[in-house]
């Protein structure tokens, strides 16, 4: 019997503040996004991560 | 930078249950965000303290942002003794949770999650909705702009 999850009680009604955030999200990113599987999502967050950190590398050593 | 292959197969191969919340939970979802560390409820029972305890130790676990040379060792005693712990590791940053805010434990999560292959490994992370949930429990001003990316992915996949 899985236990009850205390956020359940946690609205999931539209919030003013939140709906304000959403005008500046970029959905065009997250319907590519949504046409990979979860791991080609996982896989391409960590090869932008790599990428920035090669810049910033790049950027110190330019100093 | 993080090496969540290593952090995943370190806590898949000792068999540690766990679920995957924050923000590779989010990206594994299609959130487009970047993020730098793996952030994973973990369950609170004796074995599994003891195979979080044994799996981590290579790692040399350490409180992250605490002053080196603290008498610090992430073994079950400790565990015991907290509940919640961020550290740092040789393969990058982990935030192992007993309980998210609000009452995610692993049991509670458990049946809010879904198992899928990440990076060649089978691991559980949280459902849309309940990550969504968790943002808004932990109610942090910098979370707004997650919540409302997360949001805009469960509409767009309601979308025919």
């Amino acid at each position: 019997m899985p236990e009850r999850f205390a956020f359940d009680s946690i609205s999931l009604e539209p919030s003013p503040v939140v709906e304000a955030y959403k005008v500046d999200v970029d959905r065009t990113l997250i319907r590519e996004n949504l046409r990979l599987s979860p791991d080609e999502r996982l896989r391409k967050m960590i090869s932008v991560l790599r990428f920035v950190e090669e810049v910033q590398r790049s950027a110190k050593v330019d100093r | 930078m993080t090496d969540f292959g290593r952090l995943l197969a370190t806590l898949v191969d000792a068999r540690v249950e766990f679920i995957i919340i924050g923000g590779v939970a989010a990206t594994a979802h299609g959130s487009a965000h970047v993020t730098v560390d793996l952030d994973i409820v973990y369950g609170r029972s004796v074995e599994n303290v003891e195979r979080l305890a044994q799996a981590l130790a290579p790692l040399s676990p350490y409180l992250r942002g605490a002053p080196p040379g603290l008498p610090f060792r992430f073994d079950t005693a400790t565990i015991w003794r907290g509940l919640n712990f961020t550290l740092t590791t040789i393969a990058g940053d982990l935030d192992v949770l007993g309980e998210a805010t609000g009452g995610g434990t692993y049991e509670a999560l458990l049946s809010h999650s879904e198992t899928r292959q990440l990076l060649g490994l089978e691991v559980r992370f949280v459902d849309l909705e309940t990550l969504i949930r968790l943002k808004r429990a932990a109610g942090r001003p910098k979370d707004l702009e997650r919540i409302a990316e997360l949001e805009a992915i469960a509409e767009e996949r309601r979308k025919p």
